[in-house]
């Protein structure tokens, strides 16, 4: 063997001769009943997949949203034939898959277990029975999962989106309720089912070993039978998108980051002109890592852990988007950038070395794609339901490679309108709505995507008659400043564990201490006395630093409002707010380091109905009742992204101005 | 570079790694320097894929470096003598191809999918990578805030993110399988550049590397390739450090609760496995189907379906080289608490201990493994990796043409014989993962 020693390492090697792209051809046929069939014949391993795609116009679910979502789960969920538990068992015994979704099902196995599948999933397709006890199941899961989402901020802002750029009476911008959920009955999926699971509006794919004569007389056998039937087919206008770029915001005071999308309806199809190049375009924006957008707003900025766009198609109406999660503080810097970079893309276009960059990738990704045998059978698909040309994927590289600079530039200036752009933010308002103003005028949003109710303040309110009141409301200022002390007990059920909490609060020496306790054992506590604190869990003791002090002392006082002057707090009124349909003053309380907190105090009765914490969630405050000649709230109810469900904690026992010995705070 | 999360690892071991009813052919050849190379051709596509399997995992680290391995897939991207900061991604992507990485507790693993006429070209980055990469501060310092924001989505941030360490640190007293291949911050922190420069030299050698190329090549060409650009790669100086230590047999319970940043309550169980060439490996891995493998299996069916106790369930082998862990996780319905999912998890393991396994599951699982092994070889990338570790982990390649053999030995009573041998109740660990009950919302 000769060696090797004069190898140049200096040089990249070069490309060898491009490989010939084979890309095969699904072969076709339609059954009499309007089934249409699509074969990708590949024998590499023994097994076989059919998947049944529907094709009809997207559905306005209105009062009953989210019951397009049960109808595969209902309809896998038994058969006049086979109880869910024999379908499982059946499925599971040869190794198979069987799954349906609204507009599809899909079922696969190795080749020689081929007809028992096909015969499990007509037995799914023509004779569900969609058992009650099934929908009570999935109603329970949905609403469980609707509950999660309502405090988390990528969920509100996908709402948000979807509201603005579709509107609330599009199907793409409506969204599941409590209330939709609740209605929707079983008679709902089973009239879904009768009217739409017909062979004249699917299609069938069938990837594997098989080949179209075997296909044909399968398919004759199983689906040949499948009664056809009328579709009705539904239109929608195209929405009209915003008259002038205008701000979305979704005020979340607990949040630590801003959730900024940058959106609008485009019209953009599969096979038209903007399509492929619009492929391009992205890559070059924010496809990936090498994008623009992540390269300014992550690698040069630091704003972000990354930063994307997408250009969405669709038949009806599609989406453009540019979105990141950053810090509260950058907020209206990198909104200003994205606004930056979309006029910058506009103005000067994209590069030769962009372009031939995005080329690369797309077209790797292309060949890549080649490998799996469903793409074909995909494209095919496509071909027909888009009603592409017959060589649109055949030529696919070659529309890629004959695109130009100028091309990429018409089809961004030909989607994307600078002047009429949607800009949501879900993050903490009072932080981030005056510095986006000059985006363009802010509209307040709640959580679930509805215009937030706007409430005048009487402009004489100052935060110091705000307090004042509320220390009226309580008892007045002398019967408040008798409270030198408290303990307070509470019991509550997490997760169907009874918890315990207990706190001793010393307001006028500054003491405080607090412990948790499940089943009797202390699973958590903190101390706080002459200056320094401690938590202590799971058998470790943690001291607080100064800080963690500061920022513990603020939720350590039994009536904090006495206290907030001489600690040197901050106070803002932030106007007045809708607190789950009571006015509240919005009272923001701010320490030396920074750190804050938001009280909400009821416009008619005075009293503090809640506080928002950004590290430990929200508590509202309810059922006062008086003790000791001081009005104390004897319902708790604590909401945090820690916890699933709210943790109501009822008040069991509370001493005012008990003696207290060092003991209490150890 | 995108990471194994822990249920990509799941996901991972669920893909099994062999293909019976089809052979796999390959050659093989070894250089002087030590590296082996195995070839797969498949024309069938124009690409081909190219890996390197360094034999270095979180266990050959130094118990107070921590995280080395992992943090070595990252800092391998950084460059080379002649290749750029920053440029080793871009290169492949200007060649229209993909590349990606990922460390076990056993091996890093690294890879790029190319159109097969730039096969010269991933050979030439992954010799750049082998003989000379950027091992320098700016490097170091780099990937320490990459790997540190990794730490806060993947785990810290993550629902459940932290079961694995939380799971092996408390499995294991004495293996280094005791951390996790993240490892520690600190450490990373707390190392010199000498120290990274010595685990480079040390690792990142061809007796300890394993090159697969499989997909559209010629054989002869691609092994001309494969010399010019790994000749002249040399060898180690030393020894390559592989621990040799024996966990010790658990005889008791080890019972904790860990406070997270979690919607649901979960319930994780984790019994200590053989070696993963051990014959009970196979029928262990048919054991786990057979209590979580679809909708039908043992515990779905009981525990999600019927009793409604948990939202979902799963049995993982984690096999490692010297002994992985069984890991059993359930997710708590809204409403159970967590021991009383525990008690019927462990009275369907006792069944399956007393009872074994009937004549019709023992039959669908066979089914269900031979669907799965066929499945498993379906793509280039899945064949290299499963050349790789055939070799590096079984000690031959062919062992990738076993597999369905393997598991057709696997009786009845084996299952019933493992269940009652490994899945030990005495000796296991047990983690109640609870929602964090923040300190300050408490003190309200």
């Amino acid at each position: 063997m000769t060696g090797f020693a004069q190898v140049d390492r200096s040089q990249l090697p070069e490309a060898g001769p491009a490989p010939e792209l084979k890309i095969g051809e699904a072969e076709t046929f339609t059954l009499e009943n309007g089934l249409k069939v699509f074969v990708v014949e590949n024998d590499k391993l023994p097994r076989v997949a059919f998947t049944l795609v529907l094709e009809r116009d997207p559905i306005f679910e209105g009062e009953k949203a989210g019951y397009l979502g049960f109808v595969g789960q209902m309809m896998r969920a038994g058969t006049t034939n086979r109880t869910k538990d024999e379908l499982d068992e059946e499925i599971d015994f040869i190794g198979a898959s069987l799954s349906a979704g609204s507009t599809s099902m899909f079922g696969s196995s190795l080749k020689k277990h081929q007809e028992k599948v096909l015969e499990l999933m007509t037995d799914v397709l023509y004779n569900p029975i969609f058992p009650q006890e099934e929908l009570d199941k999935l109603k329970k899961q949905s609403l469980t999962g609707l509950a999660t989402t309502k405090d988390d901020p990528g969920a509100i802002s996908g709402r948000l989106t979807s509201a603005l750029v579709y509107g609330k009476d599009h199907p793409y911008g409506e969204f599941s309720t409590e209330e939709t959920i609740n209605n929707i009955e079983v008679e709902d999926i089973r009239n879904y089912y009768e009217t739409f699971f017909k062979p004249n509006i699917a299609y069938m794919a069938i990837v594997g070993d098989m080949s179209v004569e075997e296909a044909e007389e399968l398919v004759t056998e199983y689906f040949g039978d499948w009664e056809p039937g009328e579709v009705p087919s539904f239109e929608y206008e195209m929405p009209s998108g915003t008259d002038k770029t205008m701000v979305g915001l979704v005020d979340r005071s607990s949040s630590v980051q801003t959730v900024i999308d940058v959106v609008q309806p485009i019209d953009l199809t599969l096979g038209d002109e903007n399509y492929i190049s619009s492929r391009l375009l992205n890559q070059i924006f924010g496809g990936g890592s090498s994008g623009r957008l992540f390269q300014n707003l992550r690698e040069d900025k630091g704003y972000t852990y990354g930063a994307y766009s997408s250009f969405s198609s669709d038949e009806l109406v599609g989406q453009f988007s540019a979105n990141a999660s950053v810090r509260t503080e950058v907020t209206d810097s990198a909104v200003y950038e994205f606004v930056s970079e979309i006029d910058r893309l506009l103005a000067e276009g994209v590069t030769e070395e962009e372009l031939e960059l995005a080329k690369a990738s797309i077209s790797g990704s292309f060949g890549r794609s080649l490998e799996s045998p469903s793409t074909i059978a995909n494209f095919a698909l496509n071909t027909e339901r888009y009603d592409l040309p017959s060589d649109y994927y055949a030529t696919y590289l070659q529309k890629v490679d004959e695109l130009t600079i100028e091309d990429i530039n018409s089809t961004a200036k030909e989607l994307i309108d600078p002047s009429k752009l949607y800009i949501t933010a879900v993050g903490n308002g009072s932080e981030i709505a005056e510095k986006l103003e000059r985006f363009g005028e802010v509209k307040m949003y709640d959580n679930m995507g509805n215009p937030a109710r706007e409430i005048a303040m009487d402009a004489s309110m100052t935060v110091d008659q705000v307090l004042a009141n509320y220390i009226e409301a309580i008892g007045g200022r002398d019967a408040a400043m008798a409270v030198k002390s408290a303990k307070v007990s509470m019991d509550a059920d997490v997760m169907g564990n009874a918890i315990t909490l207990t706190s001793v609060y010393d307001d006028e020496n500054k003491r405080y201490a607090q412990k948790t306790s499940l089943a009797g054992n202390v699973m958590q506590s903190t101390s706080m006395v002459d200056g320094k604190g401690s938590i202590s869990a799971q058998g470790q003791n943690i001291e607080m630093n100064e800080a963690q002090y500061n920022e513990a002392q603020m939720s350590a006082l039994f009536i904090p409002e006495l206290y907030y002057e001489s600690l040197g707090y901050d106070l803002k009124l932030d106007g007045v707010k809708d607190v789950d349909g009571v006015d509240a003053y919005k009272v923001i309380v701010t320490n030396s380091a920074g750190t804050f907190m938001t009280n909400y105090y009821a416009v008619d009765s005075g009293l503090k109905i809640k506080n928002e914490n950004p590290n430990s969630g929200d508590t509202v405050f309810s059922e006062y009742e008086e003790k000791d000649g001081i009005l104390v709230p004897m319902l708790w109810t604590i909401t945090s992204p820690a916890i699933p469900v709210p943790l109501a904690a009822k008040v069991t026992s509370i001493e005012i101005n008990p003696p207290l010995t060092d003991a209490d705070f150890n | 570079m995108r990471k194994s999360t822990f249920l990509g690892l799941m996901a991972f071991l669920m893909t099994l790694p062999v293909l019976a009813q089809k052979k796999i052919d390959f050659k093989e050849f070894t250089l002087d320097n030590g590296l082996h190379v195995i070839m797969h051709q498949d024309n069938s596509t124009p690409i081909v894929i190219t890996s390197v399997l360094y034999h270095v995992g979180s266990k050959n680290e130094n118990p107070e470096r921590t995280g080395f391995a992992h943090f070595f897939e990252h800092l391998m991207f950084e460059g080379s003598e002649n290749i750029d900061r920053g440029q080793y991604m871009k290169i492949i992507e200007s060649r229209g191809g993909t590349l990606n990485a990922f460390t076990s507790n056993d091996i890093t693993y690294y890879y790029e999918l190319l159109p097969s006429n730039e096969l010269e070209l991933a050979l030439y980055m992954e010799s750049e990578r082998m003989l000379h990469s950027k091992v320098d501060m700016t490097g170091v310092e780099t990937q320490r805030e990459v790997v540190k924001e990794e730490y806060r989505q993947r785990y810290e941030n993550q629902p459940y993110g932290t079961i694995l360490p939380e799971t092996l640190k408390r499995a294991y007293s004495d293996h280094p399988y005791r951390w996790a291949p993240i490892g520690s911050l600190d450490h990373l922190n707390a190392a010199t550049i000498e120290e990274f420069q010595q685990f480079y030299n040390d690792f990142y050698v061809p007796n300890n590397a394993t090159l697969t190329i499989a997909g559209d090549i010629d054989y002869a060409q691609t092994e001309e390739w494969v010399r010019k650009y790994f000749t002249e790669i040399p060898m180690g100086s030393k020894e390559i450090y592989r621990p040799n230590v024996t966990e010790a047999k658990k005889t008791e319970e080890i019972r904790d609760i860990i406070y997270d940043n979690i919607q649901i309550p979960a319930v994780i169980q984790a019994y200590n496995l053989p070696p993963r060439n051990h014959p009970d490996s196979y029928a262990l891995s048919m054991l786990s189907t057979y209590l979580t493998g679809g909708s039908s299996s043992l515990m779905t069916k009981e525990l999600v379906d019927k009793q409604q106790k948990a939202l979902a369930i799963a049995a993982i082998p984690l096999e490692l080289e010297d002994g992985g862990i069984f890991i059993m996780y359930g997710i708590t319905n809204m409403g159970v608490e967590p021991e009383a999912l525990e008690t019927e998890v462990d009275k369907l393991i006792k069944q399956v201990q007393d009872e074994g396994i009937s004549d019709q599951d023992y039959e669908k699982l066979q089914n269900i493994i031979e669907n799965n092994i066929v499945s498993g070889n379906s793509s280039m990338a899945g064949i290299a990796q499963n050349l790789a570790e055939a070799h590096v982990i079984f000690g031959d390649a062919n062992y990738i043409n076993q597999t369905m053999e393997k598991y057709s030995q696997v009786t009845k009573a084996d299952l019933q014989r493992v269940a009652k041998e490994y899945l030990n109740l005495d000796g296991r660990v047990v983690l109640y993962y609870l929602p964090k009950t923040e300190e300050s919302t408490t003190e309200e």
